[in-house]
């Protein structure tokens, strides 16, 4: 095959970058320039055309040629379909893990770490995440939309100790510090925070007391144990849960689906942009209901972040916190879900029948 | 107007050209400094056509390669004589300060 024809059909599959429509009325005098603009014996583009035709593409895909801020918007629509998207993958990825540990290895673990206490019955869970403790099912899924979606939260086995401790709040910490460390658990620094008991419902003798919470990992165990210096015989001092860290699909899972994500949400938001460019008031509806879905979903990740992320520095965390809480969901499912409504709204809309615009338009 | 815009449509000002003769035009034009690659001329193609400064002229086919011309619209001409325009004043400002600065007394 000439090298001509290698090269044409080199540039050729990068043109897959543009619309359709717009290869259609353009591919063939693009291809005369960059073949025309070639030295002979060149076989393969350069990166720097690649790249440009790439870029270029990408950037015809969004339509609206003279428009100054259509990939400010469509950063958006990408970024925050990137982040749902990678959330949603990695709570698929979330279904690898173990199940939260049973009775057997709940009990192993706890008579390893804190000897001698009586830790009464374990509590284990019904599924990896619960609401209010029930497992999310179509019965409760109205409480998540509806208000309560910050009660979605991974579950955890527990179990607690009530009463007077039997040895100071220090010493159990301390034995159990170096149970942990000898059981090969990675050990963070206790948290210890002050607070006031009272004896009686008068509260006439006020007594101070301290809450240390300790937090460890190993494998995919995350131990939180809470170690109080009260000394009411109704009240719990010893308080232990048992979870799961993420397993290790997540991060890849999480990755990918983002990229996937941003990949849709860049094709999708051109495919809008351009089906509703030049369309006044079809158009001027879904840029409406588009700006409201950004709103919408951007709003609930602006005010979480930056909190979750302050959390995230203050407190021993042996995992992150699961993406989706990041993006202030499923609490503000409800704002993501009218978001999605606006969407499909006005990509609804762009589905329309549309007025013939370049690149058909400049070259008809 | 940013330099390649300007450029493009200086390169139309005498004449309706292709998109190669254009990318040559240019970088003789900037004496070599601006070299248009293919996405970048033709997004600006685009731009220009949507502002209704270019217009399509006619086609042509030279060794089997297609050519289509472009040229410059009414729109296009006042574009490029305002930026002009604009650019002389700048310049004559900007010598006229030079010639001061020169002129004093090191």
């Amino acid at each position: 095959m000439p090298t001509t024809e290698v090269l044409a059909r080199r540039y050729r599959r990068l043109l897959r970058c543009y619309p359709r429509d717009w290869r259609r009325a353009r591919a063939a005098e693009v291809i005369a320039l960059l073949l025309d603009a070639a030295p002979a014996g060149r076989t393969r583009p350069t990166a720097r055309e690649a790249v440009d035709l790439v870029r270029a593409g990408l950037r015809c895909r969004l339509g609206r040629p003279a428009s100054r801020t259509v990939v400010a918007w469509a950063a958006l629509a990408t970024v925050i379909c990137g982040l749902f998207a990678g959330a949603l993958a990695s709570r698929a990825a979330w279904e690898t893990s173990r199940p939260q540990p049973d009775r057997a290895e709940a009990a192993a673990i706890l008579s390893e770490v804190f000897p001698g206490h009586d830790l009464g019955d374990i509590d284990t869970p019904p599924a990896l995440f619960v609401v209010y403790g029930h497992p999310l099912t179509l019965r409760n899924v109205r409480s998540v939309l509806l208000g309560d979606g910050g009660e979605y939260q991974e579950s955890a086995t527990g179990a607690g100790a009530t009463g007077a401790p039997p040895v100071p709040a220090e010493q159990i910490v301390a034995v159990a510090r170096l149970r942990l460390t000898d059981g090969g658990w990675r050990v963070y620094d206790p948290e210890v925070s002050g607070g006031v008991s009272c004896a009686d419902k008068l509260c006439a003798t006020p007594m101070e007391i301290t809450d240390t919470t300790l937090v460890a990992r190993r494998g995919d165990t995350i131990l939180n144990a809470s170690i109080s210096s009260q000394t009411a015989v109704d009240a719990t001092y010893l308080a232990v849960e048992l979870h799961r860290a993420p397993p290790p699909a997540v991060v890849p899972a999480g990755v990918l689906g983002a990229l996937l994500g941003a990949a849709a949400g860049w094709l999708v938001f051109g495919w809008a942009s351009r089906r509703t460019e030049g369309r006044r008031v079809s158009g001027t509806a879904a840029s409406i209901l588009f700006g409201v879905t950004m709103v919408l979903w951007w709003l609930p990740v602006l005010l979480t972040a930056p909190y979750l992320f302050t959390h995230h520095l203050a407190e021993p965390h042996p995992a992150w916190h699961p993406p989706w809480e990041w993006l202030g969901q499923p609490t503000a499912s409800l704002l993501f879900l009218v978001g999605a409504v606006c969407a499909l709204l006005a990509l609804g809309l762009a589905a329309g029948p549309r007025r013939d615009r370049s690149p058909v338009a400049l070259v008809g | 107007m940013r330099e390649p815009t300007f450029l493009i449509l200086t390169a139309l000002a005498n004449g309706p050209r292709h998109g190669y003769g254009i990318v040559r035009e240019v970088a003789d034009l900037s004496a070599g400094r601006v070299t248009l690659l293919a996405g970048t001329l033709y997004t600006a193609l685009d731009r220009l056509a949507a502002e209704g400064l270019i217009a399509h002229d006619h086609d042509e086919t030279v060794d089997g390669r297609l050519r289509r011309y472009y040229r410059l619209t009414g729109g296009g001409i006042t574009a490029l004589e305002a930026e002009t325009a604009r650019l002389r004043q700048l310049t004559t400002a900007a010598e006229a300060r030079l010639r001061h600065l020169r002129s004093r007394p090191a």
